[in-house]
């Protein structure tokens, strides 16, 4: 009687527990991710697939956010670990070979007609030896964003040109004249750059040409390497590195030129993102090299009054293979522990459709479907122009989703800014840079 | 003598006690320091990728040649211990020279701690953010006040990098410099000071014969730990140059998370840790022998 009483007890004890956990299981599928705009605008279409179409498949959608600090590494780890408490994550470019030992490849999730609808460009950053890993839900590439008043000007006024004629004379050698930005060669934009520069033209309305971004710093290579790419070259040629070629010598140089004559700030060498735009906010550069997220801040007339209203955008100056841009993405995918995967491809599915991306841009997010973002022109001027350049001139580098991927930008960005900077010459940088990704190649 | 000493127990009882009273902190210990401990000498005597972890393969001391035999280890290691050498010096004199400045008025005026010791209390990242916008050349407080009187140079150039980096550390850290000093000079008996003056000492002898020699200790136990703390410095400078130019301010730790995280390199990363891990070991052996040797004396 005792026993069968305590054995009562013990159940009665366990079945709301095991109801509890089971209920808290069924359906439910949580995405890992990290705080900040991109989450949130997430959260947005996460709340619209939970009210909507959530409801038919029987899944529930929720968050879980790390910091950003160091998150990429915390995702890593966990995923290595083979961590079953998050079904969903955040996957990039430029992490995508580390993830995908970890990670579920989402072919079947993404159909041929879904994938229709992106640009083939973001499709291929989140694919790895055929596979795709990941639905692309953001587009970062980069324009050349410049001064309209002042480059207007300098295509009208007689006495501007004839100076800038002669800056391209005694600086490269050869005659040069001012053309719309759109159609410049990586050499105009180095003359536009010193012909506003006061280095060069004491009667420039801006201290500098231009900004770069010279830090020892992995996305300052990505870039950069417009300049290699639009010359011909690549990382990889044969499965070879190929850095240390003809067009990585030119490329370079286009950076080193500018610092070197003052174009850029003499701090350029310690700026990323956050200092270039800082320069061209102040009306202090008249040209800039930066990622299309910068826009939308640069054009706000409370956030930027001495430039809003007054900036451009073209394509990033043109090589001899024409204008190219650096594209990555940042996507979900699917973690190979997870112990929902059919629910979680459910969500997946959605999110690689129409409505749930078209939420997501009106949250704030930037996804590579031309045709959303051309919808959004009211709202975001710049999104036309991201689809555009990414279809026309976006590249991923060969070895740009390989687990090698950050290691080269890593040893990239330290040879590369040590050039700059002065520390090692030419042939050094490049010699090292070869060498450096051979060894991260390899392993 | 057992009774007397002992208050009436055996001596093996009070071992017995004692190691029942160490034994959770051991198992503490080597739950959070030993098992790391192993797992990290596994991990630099193999070679182990993301991919891999749980299935290293054994390399013996390759990784350990490898990261000897790297330029950029031994750069790292001549950056962190130039910068620790250099910033330590800096703190102990700035804080020491605080320390005979403010006591008087700190005696007065409690408060004035707080204040003084509020650089200490930012997190480092924090830190190198914040400085990363006061050195802007265009909205940032300091260039623009160089810029008034003639100085148009940037900080984080390659000219100027290291002095910039060493600066900030020296501000954040030396309150805690200032605070170690203070409680040490602030022991020094006062009648000490009064014979010597009674006896016709100055300022400069009371400082030199009295202050000095019995601040040593303090000094010395401060610049040890400031030291360690400056040869391992990350935050800032990652944020503020990422290293660079080059690698110009890449300290030690920073050599070593990236030779992690972004080379993938674990195995000599881990290496690197351990080698770094055994200076600290032997340098404290040598610091904990002369203390010992002083106390005896």
């Amino acid at each position: 009687m005792r026993a069968m009483l305590r054995k009562t007890l013990l159940a009665g004890l366990a079945l709301p527990v095991l109801l509890g956990s089971a209920a808290a299981m069924a359906g439910e599928v949580t995405l890992l991710f990290w705080p900040g705009p991109e989450s949130e605008a997430m959260q947005k279409a996460i709340d619209a697939y939970n009210a909507g179409p959530g409801k038919a498949d029987g899944v529930t959608v929720k968050q879980l956010l790390f910091s950003r600090q160091g998150y990429f590494e915390k995702e890593q780890a966990d995923l290595a670990a083979g961590s079953g408490e998050f079904d969903l994550a955040l996957v990039t470019t430029y992490t995508l070979g580390r993830y995908a030992p970890y990670l579920e490849a989402i072919d079947a999730q993404v159909p041929a007609e879904a994938r229709s609808a992106f640009a083939p460009v973001a499709l291929q950053s989140l694919t790895l030896d055929g596979k795709l890993y990941g639905v692309p839900t953001d587009i970062s590439l980069h324009f050349l964003y410049y001064r309209k008043d002042l480059v207007d000007r300098l295509l009208s006024d007689p006495e501007w040109q004839k100076r800038y004629a002669e800056i391209a004379k005694a600086k490269l050698g050869r005659e040069m004249q001012p053309k719309a930005p759109g159609d410049w060669t990586w050499d105009d934009w180095i003359v536009a750059a010193l012909f506003f520069s006061a280095a060069d033209n004491p009667d420039s309305p801006t201290r500098f040409g231009t900004v770069l971004q010279m830090k020892n710093l992995i996305f300052n290579v990505m870039l950069w390497q417009a300049t290699l790419v639009s010359n011909g070259g690549d990382w990889l040629v044969d499965g070879k590195p190929a850095i240390d070629s003809p067009a990585g010598r030119t490329g370079l140089q286009v950076y080193k030129t500018l610092i070197d004559a003052k174009a850029t700030p003499p701090g350029s060498i310690s700026y990323e993102y956050a200092e270039a735009n800082a320069a061209f906010q102040a009306g202090q550069a008249a040209t800039m090299l930066q990622w299309n997220a910068a826009y939308n801040e640069l054009n706000d007339p409370a956030k930027s009054p001495a430039v809003a209203g007054k900036i451009g955008l073209a394509p990033l100056p043109a090589g001899s293979a024409g204008h190219k841009t650096h594209v990555h993405s940042l996507g979900i995918g699917l973690n190979k522990a997870s112990r929902a995967k059919g629910d979680a491809g459910k969500f997946l599915a959605w999110l690689a459709g129409r409505d749930a991306l078209t939420v997501y841009a009106e949250a704030g997010g930037s996804p590579p479907v031309p045709a959303i973002l051309q919808a959004m022109a009211a709202a975001r001027p710049e999104f036309p122009l991201v689809g555009d350049f990414a279809n026309r001139y976006g590249f991923v580098v060969t070895g740009g989703t390989a687990a090698y991927a950050v290691p080269v930008y890593e040893v990239l960005a330290e040879k590369f800014s040590a050039f700059w900077a002065g520390q090692i010459d030419l042939d050094t940088a490049l010699k090292q840079a070869a060498q450096g990704m051979a060894e991260r190649i390899k392993g | 003598m057992a009774t007397a000493a002992g208050g009436g127990r055996r001596p093996y009882e009070g071992r017995w006690e004692g190691l029942w009273l160490l034994g959770p902190l051991l198992l503490f210990l080597a739950a959070l320091l030993g098992f790391p401990a192993v797992a990290n000498l596994v991990y630099s005597l193999s070679e182990v990728r993301f991919t891999g972890l749980w299935s290293p393969r054994w390399v013996g001391l390759d990784n350990y040649r490898a990261v000897l035999a790297d330029p950029a280890f031994w750069g790292a290691v001549g950056f962190s211990a130039r910068f620790a050498v250099v910033v330590t010096a800096a703190q102990l004199v700035l804080g020491f020279a605080l320390v005979l400045a403010l006591d008087p008025l700190i005696a007065k005026r409690r408060w004035l701690m707080a204040f003084l010791l509020l650089p200490m209390m930012v997190s480092p990242a924090l830190l190198g953010v914040m400085y990363r916008l006061m050195l802007n050349d265009f909205v940032g407080v300091i260039p623009q006040y160089l810029q008034m009187v003639g100085f148009s140079d940037n900080l984080l150039g390659v000219d100027w990098a290291f002095t910039t980096v060493a600066a900030i550390e020296v501000l954040q850290w030396t309150p805690f410099a200032f605070l170690a000093l203070l409680t040490a000079y602030q022991a020094i008996p006062g009648e000490l000071v009064e014979a010597a003056r009674i006896d016709g000492a100055g300022s400069w002898a009371v400082f030199r014969r009295i202050t000095l020699p019995l601040m040593v200790p303090a000094l010395a136990i401060t610049g040890f730990i400031r030291f360690i703390d400056s040869f391992r410095v990350f935050d800032h400078i990652y944020v503020l140059t990422g290293g660079g130019p080059g690698t110009l301010t890449q300290s030690l730790s920073i050599y070593i998370y990236r030779t992690f995280f972004q080379q993938e390199r674990i195995g000599p990363a881990v290496a690197a840790s351990m080698l770094l891990l055994l200076a600290s070991v032997v340098l404290l052996r040598l610091l904990m022998a002369q203390m010992l040797k002083g106390s005896r004396r």
